[in-house]
This record gives structure tokens, sequence and C-alpha cells, in this order.
């Protein structure tokens, strides 16, 4: 038992592993995903009109609203696979601590998924004709906003797992929760627009973040242990 | 004390009595609290007769508040305790409190359409108040969300226990953000800031409203109990079917 059972690190690099392996055999979840996001940001210069100045007052907001709407669909399947193929009740069953491989889960989800919609979010920016000096800011609020926000999808995934249409619950459960990351993340680049300074509302976005890091792995655990039980 | 009252026959023992009680006092309650509020209590001078929305708006918010905190409550009951009447509460309690929610929203748009001059701001209070709804409506939705009613039932607990973070934010919205909502006036450390003549009614509307919830409460776990044992009965006699 002892050989397998090594540390907690460990167990969480080679989970994380194991996820970023498994989604890399197939991109089409992540093309998908960029996809939609390129849509949605799309849809508001067609609605909106053309117009820059327009543009350029909500792009801050598209993006963040954006990136929410996006993940919508790659949450609803984040546990589904491995709960319906028993994998979660294996590792429910082990000696590993299954608060660690929810983080794991979380942080790998992050890594996959989301580092890509905060690389490319540059090129929406400009696509929306965000000023120049606030992407930067905007790249910092999303990197340090996301985490928190694909922590609570992961909450929020174990949450309907083996529910009936959890597609369509999923979100209406978790996006009353991603508010106040939402608020504080375009606060970020509100603040950088009027020359103030960015820092209160960071803060406030990294501290959530922490509480989040903290708390959505065993709530998680917790929710998954109640769903195995069914 | 919470395992004797947690029996459901002694429950029932217990709320067959209080119940028709009451129904007539809280009703009594309305009826004063609504008479006083309509036809003899002053005009707000700056407000006019719009002020009377209030005594419907501040109980039912009030109460919005207070039923999530009890569904929360009693849902840790459920969870720690795993007593099966606890979850029947909390779900006899989740769509009262969408509606009371609901209410609060209604009326403080329409008093707002004419003191501010807009239905709706997104006003740090009301904003909380629309989540603690959608809190609410996820509460519902999840506990009707699997096959089995016991799975719905502690999922959309551990759901209720999150959402008391909403809580505090609503109590303290008008404190921490000076935007359109006033303060409190009634709940203060240096005693109600509010005329005598206006907090006559208001009391009693919030009495009313109070017991009228816990009424209908009870009569919702009354109906859900006996839905029970209309299951038990109906697998009995399928069991008896079977052999």
């Amino acid at each position: 038992m002892n050989s397998v059972y090594t540390s907690w690190s460990s167990i969480f690099i080679a989970h994380v592993k194991r996820d970023i392996l498994t989604n890399s055999r197939s991109l089409i979840d992540l093309i998908s995903i960029v996809g939609f996001m390129i849509l949605i940001i799309i849809l508001f210069p067609l609605g909106l009109g053309p117009i820059q100045e327009k543009l350029n007052i909500v792009s801050n907001a598209v993006i963040w609203v954006g990136l929410i709407l996006a993940i919508m669909p790659s949450l609803e399947k984040l546990l589904q696979k491995d709960f319906e193929n028993g994998w979660l009740d294996q590792i429910a069953t082990s000696p590993i601590p299954l608060e660690v491989v929810m983080l794991s889960k979380g942080i790998s989800y992050w890594l996959i998924i989301l580092i890509p919609l905060i690389i490319t979010s540059p090129i929406f920016a400009i696509l929306l004709d965000m000023d120049l000096k606030n992407i930067p800011w905007l790249v910092i609020s999303i990197s340090s906003g996301s985490l928190a926000i694909s922590l609570i999808g992961l909450s929020g995934s174990a949450l309907i797992l083996g529910a009936r249409r959890g597609n369509i619950l999923l979100p209406i459960l978790i996006i009353p929760l991603m508010t106040p990351i939402l608020i504080f993340g375009v606060g970020v680049n509100e603040a950088i627009k009027i020359n103030a300074s960015p820092y209160g509302n960071l803060f406030l976005l990294l501290a959530l973040t922490l509480v989040y890091l903290v708390i959505s792995p065993f709530i998680s655990a917790l929710l998954v242990r109640i769903a195995i039980g069914r | 004390m919470f395992d004797w009252l947690a029996n459901p026959n002694r429950f029932k023992k217990i709320t067959n009595k209080l119940e028709p009680s009451l129904l007539v006092i809280s009703l009594l309650f309305i009826i004063f609290g609504l008479y006083f509020s309509l036809f003899d209590s002053p005009k707000d001078y700056q407000q006019g007769d719009a002020v009377r929305i209030m005594y419907v708006h501040v109980p039912s918010a009030w109460l919005a508040s207070f039923l999530y905190l009890s569904l929360a409550i009693s849902s840790i009951f459920y969870l720690v305790w795993k007593h099966p009447l606890a979850d029947l509460i909390s779900s006899s309690i989740a769509p009262i409190g969408a509606l009371f929610s609901i209410l609060t929203l209604i009326t403080g748009s329409l008093w707002g359409k004419p003191m501010w001059g807009t239905w709706w701001v997104w006003d740090a209070r009301l904003t909380s108040m629309l989540i603690l709804f959608f809190f609410y409506l996820g509460f519902i939705l999840l506990h009707n969300a699997f096959e089995r009613k016991v799975d719905g039932s502690k999922s959309a607990s551990v759901l209720a226990i999150i959402g008391i973070i909403n809580l505090p934010i609503i109590k303290f919205s008008v404190d921490w953000w000076h935007t359109l909502h006033q303060p409190s006036s009634i709940l203060k450390f240096d005693g109600p800031s509010i005329d005598n003549q206006m907090l006559l009614p208001l009391t009693l509307m919030i009495i009313g409203f109070g017991l009228f919830s816990l009424y209908l409460i009870i009569v919702n776990v009354k109906t859900k109990l006996i839905e029970k044992k209309c299951e038990a009965l109906i697998l009995k006699l399928n069991l008896k079917e079977l052999s």
C-alpha cells in the first residue's frame, strides 16, 4: 500500500498529467470552446452595430461574460465521464484523498480549457477595440479570476452528477456564484479606464480565488461522495 | 429536543392543534396590519401614498431572507443527522421563500418607478435579492432533478448551505455600497428611526406574514408526509401482488 500512497503532491501531479494527456488526445473540445467564445464575441459587434466607441465601452465586460458562457458546455462533462465509467468510485474507495484529486481536476481544467482562452483574449480585446493599455490588465485579471471560475465550475459539475437534464441545470446553479468574480474582474479594467488604481479590485479578485481554492476541493469531494452513494 | 420534535407522528399531532389557530391569528394580524397601513397611517411627506407599498415590501424582504436562513439550517440538519423530516421542511420552505423574494422585487419595482423614476436599477441590494431568488430556484430545480428523491435532497441541501454566503451580502449591501436603495431604518444599534405610527402597521404585517408562512410551511410538510405514506402504501401493495 505504501508504494502507491506516496505523497499528496505526487498524487496531485499524476492526476494533472493524466487529465492533460486524456484531453490532449482529442482537441475537438478545446477547438469548439474557443470557437464558441469567438462566436459570442462576434455577436456583440453585430448586435450593437460596428461603432467603435460603443464596442470600446463594453469590450471588457463582453470578454468576461463570453468567457463564463463559453465554458458552460464543457463544465458539465468535467466529471461526467469519470463518474459514468466508474473511475471516481475507484478513487473514492482507494486510500488516495479525494480532495487532492478534486483539486487536481480543477487545476487541470484551468490549464487545459482556460489557459487557451486567456492566451487568445488579447485577440478578442483587439477585435472589440479595447485600448492597448488595458490589454495587459485584462490578461492579468482574467488569469487570476478564471481559476476561481473553474473551481466553482468543478463544484457545480459535482453537484449535478447523475441528474436529469444536468446540462440545463448547471448554468442556473453556478452563474449566481460566479457574479462576484465577474464584478471584481471587470472592476480591474474599469479602474484603469478612469486612471485609478486597479489593485483594490485585483486583490479582492485574488482573495476570492484563494478562498475558492481552499473550499472548492472539499465541497466537490463531499458532493462526489454523495453522488457515488447513489 | 429535536429528536423529540422530529418524530413525524408527534409533529402531526402538534401541528394539527396548531394549524387552525395559526391561520386565524395570522389572518387577524394581516387584516389589522392592512387596515392600519392602508387607512390609518400617515402619508410620507415626500413619498405620499406610495409609502404604503413598504408595508408589503419590507415584510416580504425580511421573510425571504429569514426563510432562506431556515432553509439552510434545516439543510444542515438533514445533511448531518440525515433526518427525513428536515428535508421535507426545507423542500416546503423553498417555494414559499422564492415567492416572497419575487414579491419583494415586484413591489420594490412598483415603488421604484414613481420614486426613483425607474423600474429597476442595478443596485447592490436589488441584485443580491435577485441572486437569492436564483438560489431558491436552483434549490427547487436540483431537488427535483434526480430519479431517486434522496439524491436530489442531498445535493440541494449542499447548494442551500453554500448560498448562506449571500445573506450577509443582502443585509449589509446598503452599508457597503452607497447606491440607490436606502439603508435600514428599523434594525439599528440606536433604535428604529421610523415613526411609531408607521412602525405599528409594519410590525403587524411582519408578524402576520411570518405566521402565515409558518402556516403554509406546516400545510406543505403535512401534505408531503401524506404523499410519502401513499408511496409506501403503493409499494406495499405492489409487493403483495408480486408475492
